[in-house]
């Protein structure tokens, strides 16, 4: 056969060959280390809140190796964790978790951010049969598939805005009327139905409801809406970026409510540094503060107090709910972990669906489902530029100021 | 009624931009053949331009348009003669996939530099607004819309009666003549890219001030930039600004009365009936 | 100013057995019980069947389709959309996807199809932004939240059945390149006029050729949903689903019969390597990637294997088509 016969097929199988390595790198060694896998979105659209995952993980895993590791029977292990970067891509999430399973060989899974990403890598896990420590990932949908191996620990996305319009019950002159806006997105869609249930069974009045796409740059039109409906709490179930466009247009377009409140977006600080005194009065849900008053189990840092101090002074930043949460999906492994005695899946994976713990963060326990519904959001308001808890009453350290003003006295 | 005249204004409002945003789209369009899938990259370049001029040395946002205009027409001018002339005359399968190839590189490049985090140009008089009876007008919109409607009446001027903007409108008209006549295709080719460029610039710095920036803010801009050239018409500026206006306006409606998901389907119908119906546009002329 | 053509009507023969074998190869990539690999070509024979059902409207008709990702996500959310009313069954999902893809393009095709050129190409990306609008807007399609899918025991299943798609859609299109049906789409692609006078009905053909190439993307979408176990509106209407297809053709050879597949190969390599060895700036790489196959290799890197090998060959576009 001559030559240039064979160029072509030696090409492709050349070619084809090219794919192996990469699939076949090193699996890091098992010794005296439990790898945790991650992949999370160091690129792309979400790439602030994937670094801040990030950063809560890492908190994590240095703190626990420099205090001495976990206790697993009767050794101790460190702790590595292997990130790849999903690119804010849900399809890519699930690829890299595979190869992180397959192919590298972790032990455990630390979730990605969003809930698209938490669906497809939710169906890897469960099919390896590797446990799941999601913190970033809120929709309720996923934990009603059934999946045996995904767990959250962050409050449901029903919950988010709840504490809002409970609080909001309580004030004088009570608020009647809501306008609740949703990014189209299955965190975003369940906060405003949790909202909109919750809004219904205690007597306020839904005046005007809308959902825009999560890409939108332009909500003028529902602004002007809810101009025209005038209700007392405009209430936005969204992201960030959708969290700024709409309280920029409703001070362009001069609307005026009691109470703004967004599921997203007072709590990390771009939002009143972009908006300067604009941010004043806005109230924010998290499911956690800096402030929050709960005392954790040792093994870990026991206050939320010392976990801001050493936080800041290792990122030099405040940390934010997304630090806190990432860091608190960490510790759901640790005591199970140690709990279990052993680094068996199947072993780990039940110590998980049977914890019951209180941390800085909050409990952290699981519904049959693997979601953790025991554990309540706090309300934050931006006061003056700082952010402060203002309900419920039992870890505020505020009141609420309320009615907001009109824009021109903030 | 407030209602509808509010969303008739914030149509118009946003109408403006779009004439910017068709206008660069329509140059390079109509002159060039080329429909160049980059330019909602060239828009998200001209925000971040306004951006980082605002942030590090406090320019206001309207004083940086010209500046990310001479930005953006140095850019598009060097990508056009180097990368863009050599498809120049391609079918439409390449020049379709250079240029998305190009605003792939750039979108990820801005991700790179800037991240995806969303940023914000908040001068002190943003959002501040005045009345008129059931009607808001911001004014940075307001001053948007008269940036943009100088900006376009600029553009026909120089058109008209430069000598570089006959060239190009006899290009447009026939290229082996303007030839004969001594016009060098080539420089052409890359001015009317450069000004495509530079206009889309301008288009994302007149977007900084009521938008989130991201790198994927320019991308919607592609379609409705479309929309809006084969609305009005191509190939002219007239052409640009009444599609920007009418469209804006069409938009407005739509989302408030069909809702706010449904912009694209809005566009595509509106694209396949005047397609349809007028395919020169409205103020086309009757040229094939 | 000579045009270059899209080259011959089936390319290669050799390239086309070249082809065949690696399909016969590739069979074999469960075996290796690599999770990782599985999916990674598995993907490459999605990408495979959806760049031959591209390459027939675009390639072959000539009609620059921007969109076809539309019967990606619709094949997507067809599989989707049973699998939670209790319908699971693989085959049902691809045959519920195979027909919704046909009347699809009955239904927009004659309109649609009426249009050329930069036309054509926006309408279709225009009409894929759309339906992915609409669809996100549905709750019945679980609306911006996706749609979970339940998979099956056997996961591999999903690989052989998307080699099957990928085999079958290969082998439709050696037989249409050879069939009337290929003459007549070549003949509209090289001058559509000439091809009324000389009888073709165009209409029918055009749109004959976009309900086969949206059968090819429905199918592999329908898998996909399985493998994928969610589907969103993003990810089923994904850029990258839409434009790989095409990059891919390009890349293997427009209007061949092996090109797209080979492109699916190739494009997928390029980017796992660039991926594992440049992974902060792997998608600045790709956007060069492409511009540099457009520039250098218009033809496919299949043509190189056709032709004597010279510098001239990756300077020739630039000569023909510039300024």
């Amino acid at each position: 056969m001559k030559l240039r016969h064979l160029s072509l097929p030696l090409t492709l199988a050349f070619v084809a060959t090219l794919l192996l390595p990469i699939a076949s790198t090193p699996a890091r060694a098992a010794g005296d280390t439990i790898v945790f896998g991650a992949a999370v979105s160091l690129t792309g659209r979400e790439s602030k809140e994937g670094r801040l995952t990030q950063e809560g993980y890492d908190f994590w895993k240095d703190w626990i190796n420099a205090h001495g590791g976990i206790k697993v029977g009767g050794k101790t292990y460190q702790v590595a964790i292997k990130y790849y970067d999903d690119e804010d891509n849900p399809q890519t999430s699930a690829k890299l978790v595979e190869k992180l399973i397959s192919d590298d060989k972790v032990n455990f899974i630390l979730g990605p951010y969003g809930s698209s990403a938490s669906f497809t890598t939710a169906a890897v896990v469960e099919r390896y049969k590797v446990p799941m420590v999601e913190s970033n990932g809120a929709a309720e949908t996923i934990f009603n598939q059934g999946y045996k191996y995904t767990f959250a620990v962050l409050a449901p996305a029903r919950r988010y805005l709840e504490g809002i319009v409970d609080m909001a019950t309580h004030m004088q002159p009570r608020a009647q009327t809501l306008a609740l806006t949703s990014a189209n997105d299955a965190f975003s869609q369940e906060v405003a139905q949790g909202t909109a249930n919750f809004a219904n069974a205690h007597g306020i009045k839904i005046v005007y409801q809308e959902k825009y796409p999560v890409t939108t740059t332009d909500v003028s039109t529902i602004i002007s809406a809810i101009k025209a409906a005038n209700p007392d709490m405009i209430l936005n179930a969204g992201h960030l970026t959708d969290a700024l466009l709409v309280h920029k247009g409703l001070k362009e377009q001069n609307v005026m409510a009691k109470i703004y409140g967004y599921s997203v977006g007072p709590d990390t600080p771009d939002f009143r540094d972009s908006l300067g005194k604009d941010a004043n009065y806005v109230i924010g849900a998290a499911q956690w503060s800096t402030t929050a008053k709960y005392k954790g189990y040792p093994g870990f840092i026991t206050s939320s107090a010392e976990y801001t101090k050493q936080f800041v002074a290792k990122y030099h930043h405040e940390p934010d709910y997304h630090n806190a949460e990432s860091t608190a999906g960490c510790l759901a492994f640790q005591y199970a972990i140690e709990k279990a005695g052993s680094l068996d899946p199947q072993k780990v994976r039940d110590a998980l669906a049977n914890l019951d713990v209180v941390t800085f963060y909050g409990i952290i326990k699981f519904d049959s489902r693997g979601l953790n519904v025991f554990k309540p959001m706090v309300v934050n308001q931006i006061q003056s530029g700082k952010l402060v808890t203002v309900w419920p009453a039992g870890v505020a350290v505020a009141k609420p100021e309320y009615p907001a003003p009109v824009w021109a006295r903030r | 009624m407030g209602l509808f005249l509010q969303d008739l204004v914030n149509g118009i409002l946003a109408g403006g931009i779009l004439a910017v945003v068709a206008l660069g789209f329509s140059l390079v369009w109509g002159i060039m053949n080329i429909i160049n899938l980059a330019h909602g990259a060239f828009i998200m370049l001209g925000a971040y331009i306004t951006y980082q001029l605002f942030t590090s040395l406090h320019v206001d946002p309207f004083a940086s348009i010209p500046i990310s205009f001479a930005i953006m027409f140095a850019f598009g001018y060097v990508i056009q003669k180097y990368v863009i002339n050599n498809v120049a005359r391609a079918p439409v399968l390449t020049t379709f996939l250079l240029t998305f190839g190009l605003s792939l590189l750039l979108v990820n490049l801005a991700l790179m530099i800037w991240s995806g985090d969303a940023r914000a140009v908040t001068p002190t008089y943003a959002g501040s607004n005045f009345s008129v009876g059931p009607v808001t007008i911001p004014w940075a919109k307001l001053a948007t819309l008269a940036c943009a409607l100088a900006i376009t009446a600029l553009m026909q001027l120089w058109l008209a009666r430069s000598k570089l903007g006959r060239a190009i409108r006899a290009t447009s008209m026939d290229i082996g003549a303007a030839q004969l006549s001594g016009v060098r295709v080539a420089q052409v080719y890359s001015i009317v890219y450069a000004l495509g460029a530079g206009l889309g610039g301008a288009a994302g710095s007149l977007l900084s001030l009521s938008y989130s920036l991201n790198p994927s803010m320019g991308e919607p801009f592609i379609i409705k930039a479309f929309v809006c050239c084969v609305l009005g018409g191509l190939g002219s500026v007239e052409g640009a600004l009444v599609g920007g206006l009418v469209y804006g306006i069409v938009e407005s409606f739509g989302s408030q009365y069909i809702g706010t998901g449904y912009q694209d389907a809005v566009a595509l119908v509106v694209l396949l009936i005047v397609l349809i119906l007028r395919p020169t546009g409205i103020m086309g002329k009757a040229t094939a | 100013m000579t045009k270059l053509g899209l080259g011959g009507i089936t390319g290669s023969r050799q390239a086309f057995y070249v082809v065949l074998g690696l399909m016969a190869v590739l069979l074999f990539v469960p075996q290796m019980h690599n999770g990782y690999l599985e999916n990674l070509f598995r993907g490459i024979l999605m990408y495979g069947a959806m760049s031959l059902g591209w390459n027939l409207i675009g390639g072959y008709t000539g009609y620059v389709s921007f969109g076809n990702v539309v019967f990606f996500g619709l094949g997507a959310y067809t599989a989707a959309t049973l699998s939670t009313h209790g319908i699971r069954n693989v085959g049902v999902a691809i045959a519920l996807a195979v027909v919704i893809a046909v009347i699809f393009a009955t239904l927009f095709g004659p309109p649609i199809l009426r249009l050329k050129g930069h036309y054509f190409a926006i309408a279709t990306l225009g009409l894929a932004l759309a339906t992915q609008e609409i669809v996100s807007n549905l709750d019945y399609f679980g609306g911006g939240t996706g749609l979970t899918v339940r998979q099956d025991q056997f996961f591999s299943l999903y690989y052989y059945v998307m080699w099957g798609i990928c085999l079958v859609s290969l082998l439709a299109t050696y037989a249409i390149a050879r069939s009337k049906l290929g003459y007549a789409l070549v003949a509209i692609r090289e001058n559509e006029d000439a091809a009324a006078v000389l009888g073709i009905n165009a209409t029918r053909y055009k749109v004959l050729a976009w309900a086969i190439s949206g059968t090819m993307a429905g199918a592999a979408g329908a898998v996909f949903a399985f493998a994928n176990g969610f589907i969103d509106p993003e990810t089923a209407f994904s850029v990258d689903n839409n434009i790989f297809p095409i990059v891919m053709a390009l890349l293997g050879g427009v209007g061949t019969v092996a090109g797209p597949v080979a492109g699916a190969l190739i494009l997928t390599a390029i980017n796992e390597t660039l991926w594992s060895h440049f992974p902060k700036v792997h998608t600045i790489f790709f956007g060069a990637v492409i511009i540099l196959v457009v520039l250098f290799l218009p033809r496919g890197l299949l043509y190189l294997f056709r032709t004597r090998l010279s510098p001239r060959i990756f300077l020739e576009s630039l000569r023909a088509y510039r300024v």
